[in-house]
């Protein structure tokens, strides 16, 4: 019933979103369109209103931003599969009651803790092959292994080694998010699938796994759109190298804007990234949405 | 309106009117950036400046603004586009042409203009100078030059049995020097101790060493005419081979290459890994810093760097500049100048021993009869600059990729070289 409503009644929620609106604004809107338009300004033009899609052109023909698609991708999917086995099997092992469960849980979180840059420095030098810790540890535990072994120097281990160390930095967002969808679901289903006769597996299978699917499928899409955009933790370690081995989006994003000083090209491939981080988030919105209705 | 409505909006104008009014200390700021706010050598150094021109200019005071040395271009960037970019920022001579394009540098010829122009002007190196003019404008003062020299552990050479007076003067006694140098110092049977030390990080360093082996053989990143690479052609191929099988092929540098830049590199060195390296005037403090128990001005020595078929080095040139987001650029310039001036220029020398561009400091005996400054001075004809051009970065981005690949095996370098070739083509629109 509209009778008695005032101006208050009428306008009041939308004074109650406005600071938020105007904050989004000014934080998301408006350096989104200021990058938008500066991928589609020429050189030097951000002022004028000439506009071009050269660096649209220009980018669909690097080899290099064609590589470093390639790398984000299978970064990206590395590091999914890691976080979610790792996340998952600690995920289990806190999940029992075991004495010091609240400390155990704690130190799983360490890693979570430690800012991207810092964990790249820290497994740059791990991995160093004449000061770093790795190698002089594999010599205790393998007779015979090379003191001088390279890492993040050899083409074929590089990328697994930040893949390695991105996994160790992700996993506690995965194992937290899974530790409470286990303690969500009910006893009372294992004790009857137990009564059913079904061992650690098949209840594994049959009431963990199903009941734990909605999280796994939104905390791995949220970890995708956080490890798209992994840019420190690459920087640190390898800067994209062995040659461009390990060039990430991110990377190439940051060196053409800040290193080669070509704005608007740079500004053009954080479009396209930020498009396909779109297209790849719309599984998570769908869910989330579908979660809400 | 209601009595309470009228109290309360005059007591929010008298609060707008208290916390909106000038500070009562109306001394001017100016910031001062450079990464050397870090390095030991150079704290002292810029400490006492700071000192002295607050000491001596009460209306300015000089803080300090730390960037880091890897991404000072990307600080600045971001903070120009703030409008709040530091003062006075420093760089190398790389970048001034791409930040004044940007507008982010302020043009400083009416205040040298002030000074009394070509005859201020003067006191400086003219062909540094000249790195500072751009397009009709003087966007710097050249700061500190430093050739690039040979530095080398004479310890090391005696143990080698060499003699530490006669260091490699061509690029196959360079050689054979690194390969006796590397050696195994416990006798447990594995290599503890390399030749040479090595730069193959992706950094700007990586130029200032390769260079001398690109133009040393003979090569060129560009042709004469600047527009198209030269990087296929047999000497590019001849240098670059050389710089990359110091490592793949001789072994007379430590593993992990790729991992080492310059400071790593000078770690190396200071803690008896490496017994040589290329490097810069300011790396003897620095050394020093990083191993105080080594006398540096007594175990090291320094030669130039080892000639090919042309005797050439690079150069690390910095210089200052003046932000156009400075609010007062009258008094930036007050400490730019001071920045500038012999008694600074000198300290700098004394304490972090880099090279001035100030004639008066370059010629005086003080830095002429010095053991070391004498050896880099004497490089300064043997200089040679990269291309300023806009397309620069990338060009260098497509070198440290190709050496990347050539140290690591991801390709032989002569298909590293081609890549690159081919990435400095596109790079220039061809």
């Amino acid at each position: 019933m509209r009778v008695g409503r005032t101006w208050h009644d009428r306008h009041l929620g939308v004074l109650f979103v406005l600071p938020a609106t105007v904050m989004l604004v000014a934080v998301l809107v408006f350096p989104a369109a200021v990058t938008l338009k500066l991928s589609l300004s020429p050189e030097g033009g951000l002022a004028s209103w000439t506009l071009t899609l050269g660096h649209y052109r220009a980018a669909f023909t690097d080899p290099v931003l064609a590589q470093a698609f390639r790398n984000t991708f299978a970064f990206v999917a590395a590091s999914l599969v890691g976080h979610l086995l790792l996340g998952l099997g600690l995920a289990l092992a806190l999940n029992q009651a075991l004495p010091g469960q609240t400390l155990f849980r704690l130190v799983a979180l360490v890693p979570w803790t430690i800012p991207d840059v810092v964990a790249g420095i820290v497994f740059r030098w791990v991995f160093n092959p004449v000061h770093g810790s790795l190698n002089p540890l594999l010599q205790q535990l393998i007779p015979g292994f090379p003191p001088d072994f390279s890492w993040l120097s050899s083409p074929a281990l590089a990328f697994p080694s930040v893949i390695f160390a991105n996994v160790w930095r992700g996993y506690p967002l995965v194992m937290v998010m899974l530790l409470a969808g286990l303690m969500a679901i009910p006893r009372e289903l294992y004790e009857a699938a137990a009564v059913d006769g079904a061992g650690r597996v098949r209840r594994f299978l049959h009431v963990t796994l199903p009941g734990l699917s909605t999280i796994i499928l939104v905390a791995l899409a949220l970890d995708m759109v956080w490890e798209f955009r992994r840019f420190a933790l690459v920087l640190t370690m390898t800067g994209g190298g062995p040659g461009t081995l390990t060039e990430v989006l991110s990377t190439l994003v940051y060196k053409s804007y800040f290193q080669f000083f070509t704005f608007e090209y740079a500004s053009a491939v954080a479009i396209l990234m930020s498009a396909v981080l779109f297209v790849l988030s719309v599984p998570y919105i769908v869910l989330v949405g579908r979660e809400r209705t | 309106m209601r009595w309470w409505a009228k109290r309360w909006i005059g007591l929010g104008a008298a609060l707008a009117v208290v916390l909106t009014a000038a500070p009562a200390d109306a001394q001017v700021k100016i910031r001062f950036q450079t990464w050397h706010w870090g390095e030991t050598p150079w704290v002292k150094s810029l400490e006492e400046f700071q000192q002295t021109f607050n000491a001596a200019n009460p209306g300015i005071q000089v803080v300090r603004d730390d960037s880091r040395y890897a991404d000072k271009e990307a600080v600045f960037i971001t903070q120009s586009q703030a409008k709040a970019a530091a003062d006075i920022p420093h760089f190398s001579y790389r970048a001034i042409r791409h930040l004044a394009d940007r507008g982010f540098l302020l043009d400083l010829t009416p205040f040298v203009e002030k000074e009394g122009g070509a005859q201020y002007l003067a006191q400086w190196d003219q062909a540094a100078l000249e790195m500072c003019r751009y397009k009709g404008k003087l966007y710097c003062l050249p700061d500190d030059l430093n050739p690039l020299v040979l530095m080398y552990n004479t310890g090391h050479f005696r143990e080698a049995g060499l003699d530490p007076a006669k260091p490699p003067t061509t690029w196959p006694e360079f050689l054979d020097y690194a390969k006796k140098l590397t050696r195994d110092t416990d006798n447990d049977g594995k290599i503890d101790r390399w030749g040479v030390g090595v730069i193959g990080a992706r950094q700007e360093g990586l130029f200032m060493r390769f260079n001398p082996w690109l133009w040393g053989a003979g090569g060129d990143y560009l042709t004469p005419d600047g527009k198209r690479s030269a990087l296929d052609t047999a000497e590019a191929i001849e240098g670059f081979r050389w710089y990359a099988e110091l490592f793949t092929r001789h072994k007379v540098v430590p593993p992990g290459v790729i991992e080492q830049g310059a400071q790593e590199v000078r770690t190396q060195l200071a803690h008896g890994k490496v017994s040589m390296i290329i490097t810069l005037p300011a790396a003897v403090g620095i050394v020093q810093a990083i191993n105080p128990k080594l006398n540096v001005r007594e175990v090291m020595a320094l030669a130039p760097v080892p000639v090919g078929k042309q005797k050439v080095t690079s150069a690390w040139f910095s210089m200052r500049v003046i932000s156009t987001s400075a609010k007062n650029p009258d008094a930036a310039w007050k400490v730019y100048k001071a920045w500038h001036e012999k008694d600074q220029q000198m300290r700098n020398f004394r304490i972090a021993g880099v090279l001035s561009t100030r004639l008066d400091v370059k010629n005086s005996p003080e830095v002429k009869n010095d053991k070391f400054a004498k050896v880099f001075s004497a490089q300064t004809p043997y200089v040679k600059w990269e291309p300023l051009l806009a397309e620069w970065p990338k060009i260098g981005d497509a070198m440290i990729t190709a050496v990347q690949e050539a140290l690591t095996g991801v390709k032989p370098p002569e298909q590293a070289l081609k890549d690159a070739h081919a990435a400095t083509n596109r790079a220039l629109g061809l």
